[in-house]
């Protein structure tokens, strides 16, 4: 199918950024698509296999062990890392696992992390931090309730792990139910496809780049699902418009009609995406940068990840996966025949008569909203304004 | 969908949100304590918290009751140190402890199983028997009125001046909710009931303690074994088996009483002395009772032991930090939404921030509301919920927005394009909405831990997105609409689509033209 730009003699290209906005549908989505599903056949092998021979980097909840959290600042200035790793060995006697600091300016602080303490143990580690580093409270004193701890037994992440599966499979049936009552059987499987899609990749991406992964992550990777679906949603919501009455009609193929449906929301889709991505971008800066650790930057660059595939998938995988299936119908197949021979029959017309301009090939590269709909949705005649 | 035959009439939908909006503060002024702020978690305010997993012996899960039964006997356990605000809440199979503030230190041991101690029985008496009927139930109390009862309780029941010792075995009402249970002091005697409420004791300081029971399970009926009905077999860890071997020596035919959480559950007489370690308790038994005292000299009061899963205990410094975070990452986020939005919709740019305002308004208050009502805890995790909930609901004002131009592109003029765009838009937002409902319902039911803050934010800002966009961006737009200035194309930012729109018209006048000509 060739992208022709449509109207009057002389019509100049537009930039790719308008020919979004007015969403006219210069972009062929569909006919492309044994591209996209290579690639993002590819892409999902990637992941799995990452999965499988790299596996995860688990955070702490996953293995057990023990948080220690001081501010940075203590009555002698900022303190020393070293400092704290020897407070930490003179109480316990063994050393803790790392000693970082984490997070800037006046949220900047050290994280310890160890094996798994008692509650005396920290207690006593609180101790020595006190007497040798001497963090400062709000008002400038050294305090041991500035200390913060947190410990975690080695289950606890697998039990959360194993509510947020199950909770996945319940989503999952509940979502099949939905999407199948409210569009039609194709457009479910087409779109839990996309679905699956968006969790390997997020969960691959997340292993090849070794993020860590938190109960935070789990879930946070639950909430993309919805709105994975939520972008597939109103995709499908637009071709099952831009296909009601399609097979009355000669004037394209069920193909094209979803082609100008992924146009037309294209723009939607990225928009919805950068708008819902902002707010995501603000709390990963803020979560990852400014506290340096936990559950807003865990929750926020899930979502990151998993909102860039959920968009991907919806427009590059959902729809053109949709058409394959209709395909498979004959009633479809025979319309698309029937409409490819109406084509060859105008062209030759038209080439017979010599007109140059032929509105049905703009029709055919989806520049007019208006097929695809029975005559009577179509109102007032439009072309009668006064100025 | 042609425009329905009633008037669309925006300023009645603005008034009904007006509404809403002015009855929701006055809630929030002129209800509870009438401050408008909402309750936060501890990650945010400082504090403790704790989290218990249930572990039953057969690896089943625990029945609803005896979590409920366990979450009492905490809660009555952390309302004893006297922190106000402290609460235990329960969580799928965990029960959670928050303590807020600081001195929440002793919450993370308050998870053990209760705890089990052996006294002496000095004497025992028959408590007058309650009515039928009633039983004793636990009343909420805040921790400082609690923390005043039981020192009163102890300076009467543990004393040990014989003479107030027996005015409490005379005056103590076994009917009653006992402020001393599990608060009770080991090292003095004790005045106290036994769990049927049936027998009233003085006993003496505690002889040894329950931790040191290694095991115990119930033995059926045995003769030969020497106990012809059932019967509970205990077995000591080693310096326990040596005090039980001392005690029993030296006291038999004197009664050993179990005391579990400050009650007696059962007093058997010492018929020899046992130095191998291990007890067998007989007496009036079934299996079904044989099986609870095994089970309660195991675990303490629960048919469960707990397991710490999660214990954190977070400096204020450290929570002002994350609420400070989470409001900064929230208000980027806003402006970056903001600032998108103008760019590209102009006029409309500014109604969905609008929007958003109203929107975040009106989430606030229900936030308020509900920490009030529901005691709806705000923590990180539920600020991160709403800050990804902004995406969701500038989302709805997209579907709508785009669907006018698609109405635009098809020749409509912006005000004719309202009436037409916003039922589809409408179909397209809720079916969309339901989606994103359903996954925070799911997690929200299903997921356990700090996620379920995640989920309910989400969820309830998908409920709200729906109100405001149906009450007021819509209206707001057909308004717009139908406004001379505001319904340029400079302003609206609709210009570009309505050229298009005209150019197709143009070019179609053209091919009908030649299509005439030929």
């Amino acid at each position: 199918m060739k992208v022709t730009t449509p109207g009057t003699e002389g019509a100049r290209r537009e930039s790719i950024f308008h020919r979004l906005y007015t969403g006219t549908g210069a972009f062929d989505i569909i006919g492309k698509r044994a591209r996209w599903y290579v690639s993002l056949g590819l892409l999902v092998l990637v992941c799995i296999g990452a999965i499988g021979f790299k596996g995860f980097n688990l955070g702490i909840d996953f293995e057990g062990g023990t948080k220690i959290q001081l501010p940075a600042v203590g009555a002698q200035g900022p303190i020393q890392t070293d400092r704290v790793q020897a407070a930490f060995q003179d109480a316990l006697g063994h050393p803790a696992e790392t000693v970082q600091v984490v997070g800037v300016g006046a949220n900047q602080s050290i994280q310890i992390r160890s094996s798994s303490l008692t509650v005396p143990q920290v207690a006593a580690v609180k101790q020595a931090l006190l007497t040798e580093v001497q963090p400062l409270d709000a008002q400038g004193r050294p305090s041991e309730q500035v200390i913060s701890d947190s410990a975690v037994s080695g289950t606890w992440g697998g039990e959360i792990t194993q509510q947020a599966l199950i909770a996945l499979a319940v989503f999952l049936v509940l979502v099949s139910i939905f999407l199948a009552f409210y569009f039609e059987k194709w457009m479910a499987v087409a779109g839990l496809i996309a679905l699956l899609h968006d969790v390997v990749v997020t969960a691959g991406i997340y292993s090849l780049v070794g993020f860590e992964v938190t109960p935070s992550t789990v879930i946070g990777l639950l909430t993309i699902l919805g709105f994975s679906l939520y972008d597939t949603v109103v995709v499908f919501d637009k071709v099952k418009e831009n296909t009601r009455g399609l097979l009355s009609t000669t004037r394209r193929t069920y193909g094209e009609a979803a082609n100008l449906a992924v146009n037309q929301t294209l723009m939607r889709s990225i928009n919805t995406s950068v708008i819902a991505l902002l707010p995501v971008i603000g709390l990963l800066v803020v979560g990852a940068w400014l506290l340096g650790v936990g559950v807003l930057r865990d929750l926020a660059l899930v979502q990151l990840v998993g909102m860039i595939a959920g968009v991907v998938s919806s427009i590059f995988l959902a729809t053109p996966l949709l058409v394959d299936f209709k395909m498979r119908e004959p009633k479809f197949r025979e319309h698309a025949a029937k409409v490819r021979q109406r084509r060859e029959r105008a062209e030759a017309k038209a080439a017979g008569e010599e007109v140059p301009p032929e509105p049905k090939q703009a029709v055919a590269a989806g520049s007019s909203a208006r097929g695809g709909r029975p005559g009577g949705k179509t109102g007032r005649p439009s072309g009668k304004r006064r100025r | 969908m042609a425009p329905p035959a009633g008037q669309f009439r925006p300023g009645r939908y603005l008034a009904f949100f007006a509404l809403i909006v002015i009855g929701l503060y006055a809630l929030v002024f002129f209800t509870g304590d009438g401050k408008p702020n909402p309750k936060l978690g501890i990650d945010l305010q400082g504090g403790t918290r704790v989290t218990l997993t249930a572990r039953t012996p057969d690896g089943r899960p625990p029945t609803t009751e005896s979590l409920n039964q366990a979450r009492q006997i905490i809660e009555t356990r952390v309302n004893g140190m006297g922190i106000s605000g402290s609460e235990v809440t329960r969580d799928g199979n965990n029960l959670v402890i928050t303590v807020p503030g600081e001195g929440g230190e002793q919450a993370k041991q308050l998870g053990q199983t209760a705890e089990l101690n052996f006294r002496k029985v000095i004497n025992a008496v028959p408590a007058a028997q309650p009515p039928a009927g009633t039983t004793p139930q636990a009343a909420r109390q805040q921790g400082g009125d609690d923390k005043k009862a039981i020192d009163e309780a102890k300076a009467l029941r543990q004393s040990t001046d014989p003479k107030v010792q027996m005015q409490a075995l005379q005056t103590l009402n076994c009917a009653a909710e006992d402020p001393l249970r599990g608060n009770d002091d080991p090292k003095l005697p004790l005045v106290t009931c036994d769990r049927e409420g049936q027998q009233k004791y003085l006993l003496e300081p505690v002889f040894l303690p329950g931790k040191e029971i290694a095991n115990s399970q119930a033995q059926p009926p045995n003769p030969q074994g020497g106990h012809p009905g059932w019967a509970v077999a205990l077995d000591f860890k080693s310096e326990g088996a040596k005090i039980w071997a001392d005690f029993t020596s030296a006291n038999v035919g004197q009664q050993a009483a179990f005391v579990l959480d400050t009650e007696v559950v059962s007093a058997p007489s010492v018929n020899t002395a046992m130095l191998g370690g291990n007890a067998l308790i007989t007496g009036q038994f079934n299996q079904q009772t044989a099986t609870d005292l095994a089970n309660i000299l195991k675990y303490g009061s629960l048919p469960l032991a707990f397991d710490q899963s999660e214990a954190e205990t977070v400096s204020a410094t450290l929570g002002v930090a994350s609420l400070e975070a989470g409001l900064i990452a929230g208000g980027l986020g806003l402006l970056l939404v903001a600032v998108y939005c103008l760019f590209y919709y102009r006029l409309l740019g500014i109604l969905t921030i609008l929007s958003l305002a109203l929107s975040g308004g009106v989430v606030y208050g229900v936030l308020v509301l509900l920490g009030r009502w529901v005691g709806f805890t705000l923590d990180l995790a539920g600020v991160a919920g709403f800050i990804v909930a902004i995406g969701i609901t500038a989302d709805s004002f997209i579907v709508f927005f785009e669907r006018l131009k698609d109405e635009i592109r098809e020749g409509r003029t912006f005000r004719s394009a309202v009436p037409r765009a916003w039922p589809r838009a409408r179909r397209t937002i809720l079916s969309a909405d339901a989606v994103s409902f359903l996954a925070a319902a799911v997690l929200y039911i299903l997921a356990v831990g700090q996620v379920k803050g995640f989920a309910f934010t989400l969820g309830m800002s998908t409920v709200l997105d729906l109100v405001v966009v149906f009450l007021v961006t819509h209206p707001l737009v057909a308004l717009a609409s139908k406004n001379k200035f505001l319904s340029k194309p400079s302003v609206s930012g609709l210009g570009a689509v309505q050229r298009l729109s005209d150019r197709y018209r143009a070019a179609r006048k053209a091919a009908a033209t030649t299509a005439k000509e030929a």
